[in-house]
């Protein structure tokens, strides 16, 4: 079981649950964060903190958004858990279930 | 995996996962709390041990850590307000066939339930005991416990607490234990090469886990946990390794060739070969306990993490089972109903 961060995050990455998370699970990838399920340990310390309610408890992820869970785990594939964000630092990568959302266009 | 401590306990028939470990129970800590990421490390480390989960039984106090067994798919049970040791005792001595595992507190083990724990370590007890260290009352919200720091300001002590904490690492080592180790919650590496070192343990084994209280004394051991500061402030221990650490392993830990005692220098090719080497299974525990001595109790500067003792004594429960057998051999199987019913018993009769 673990967290998944979906949607509403894409694009603004407000990082609060990267500092409140006890296991520094939460990875930053080119347009989303990304919870390493593998790390997370259920504490869900990273929910309340969000700004725009991205951040679910996977068996609660609304209907449309059920893809980020595949993405938050397969983000990790090729990473594993190397046991922290911060030794890792930011990907200029995505999962494609980000990577395709269109981009908003700069005001 | 093999572990001597564990040959009398049934293995599980078929191999097992993390989630066999997760029972069907909602988790109620305080969202944040350290119990999480050791919940997480113990339910992960399991499946390494191939037990059958039946034979495994988790015991704990009273306390926020306490929860613990009802969070864990083996047996256990949420005892008495300090006595989980007491109860586990009976148990492994009884049943050797079981792997035990006791959950307790800084509040749980060293305060209501210190007796207990000291005498289960110089027992030797084949029990391996999981010490969550916040270094405060959490489940009661907040007051200072046995390992608060001196002037610790809490709502029973607004003027700041007046009481030297316990070191919970001397204490186990004062009280005889054969393995005393000291980990970190959020370092789940480190902390699952520590359960693993623990369960191959025949005897008591005692771990201290320096866990963080979000609610109530959040950041307690930050400065061992931000990558800066702690490459000052953690001392990893390892046996049969110089006691290094700093950046390039800077810094050493020394004798003090006047006092015995130990101090941290830095390392320069004059006293490089000065530094002590890591000597876990020592038979005296006097550098164990100097090592336990090193840290800031306030500041938690020079904190040795790792197994500071593991040596092996004779298991309580295996003295036992021998004693019982020799009994048995020397005097016949007995009769419970006929010892109560014996010579020494009395009957008071009613006055009238």
């Amino acid at each position: 079981m673990t967290y998944v961060i979906a949607q509403p995050c894409v694009d603004l990455k407000d990082k609060a649950c990267v500092d409140e998370c006890p296991v520094d699970c939460i990875y930053e990838g080119a347009r989303k964060l990304y919870i390493n399920p593998d790390e997370c340990v259920d504490c869900g310390a990273c929910e309340p903190v969000c700004p725009v309610e991205a951040i679910y408890f996977e068996d609660d992820l609304p209907d449309g958004w059920t893809d980020f869970r595949r993405a938050d785990t397969e983000f990790f594939a090729d990473l594993g858990a190397p046991g922290g964000a911060a030794g890792v630092g930011p990907a200029d990568r995505d999962h494609p279930v980000v990577a395709e959302l269109p981009v908003p266009a700069s005001s | 995996m093999p572990v001597e401590a564990l040959t009398l306990v049934p293995k599980a028939e078929a191999r097992q996962t993390p989630k066999d470990f997760k029972s069907d129970q909602e988790v109620r800590w305080c969202p944040g709390c350290g119990d999480y990421a050791i919940l997480a490390a113990v339910q992960g480390f399991m499946p390494e041990l191939g037990l059958a989960r039946e034979n495994i039984v988790f015991v704990s106090g009273i306390g926020c850590s306490s929860r613990f067994p009802y969070y864990m798919n083996t047996y256990g049970m949420h005892s008495i307000h300090g006595r989980a040791p007491a109860i586990a005792t009976g148990l492994a001595a009884s049943r050797r066939d079981l792997s035990v595992w006791v959950v307790t507190g800084d509040g749980d083990a060293l305060s209501i339930g210190g007796n207990h724990l000291i005498h289960a370590l110089r027992r030797n007890v084949n029990l391996k005991i999981l010490l969550f260290n916040n270094r405060i009352y959490g489940l009661t919200k907040g007051q200072y416990s046995p390992t608060s720091e001196v002037g610790k300001i809490t709502k029973s002590t607004p003027m700041g607490s007046l009481d030297a904490p316990f070191n919970p690492v001397s204490l186990a080592l004062g009280a005889e234990a054969s393995f005393v180790a000291r980990t970190v919650d959020s370092d789940r590496k480190h902390l699952t090469e520590t359960l693993r070192q623990a369960a191959a343990h025949p005897g008591t084994a005692l771990i201290e886990i320096y866990q963080n209280c979000n609610i109530f004394n959040d950041g307690a051991y930050d400065v061992l946990k931000d990558k800066q500061s702690a490459e000052e402030a953690v001392i990893r221990l390892e046996h049969g390794r110089p006691i290094r650490f700093g950046a390039d392993g800077a810094r050493g830990v020394v004798r003090d060739r006047a006092t015995g005692d130990l101090e941290v220098v830095t390392v320069t090719p004059d006293n490089e070969s000065d530094v002590l080497v890591h000597d876990a299974h020592a038979a005296t525990p006097t550098t164990a306990f100097a090592l336990s001595r090193l840290a800031d109790p306030t500041t938690l500067n020079h904190t040795p993490i790792g197994v500071f003792r593991s040596v092996e004594r004779p298991v309580y429960d295996t003295l036992m089972a021998d004693q019982l057998d020799t009994a048995i051999e020397q005097h016949g199987k007995g009769d419970l109903a006929l010892l109560l019913a014996g010579n020494d018993t009395w009957t008071v009769e009613s006055a009238s």
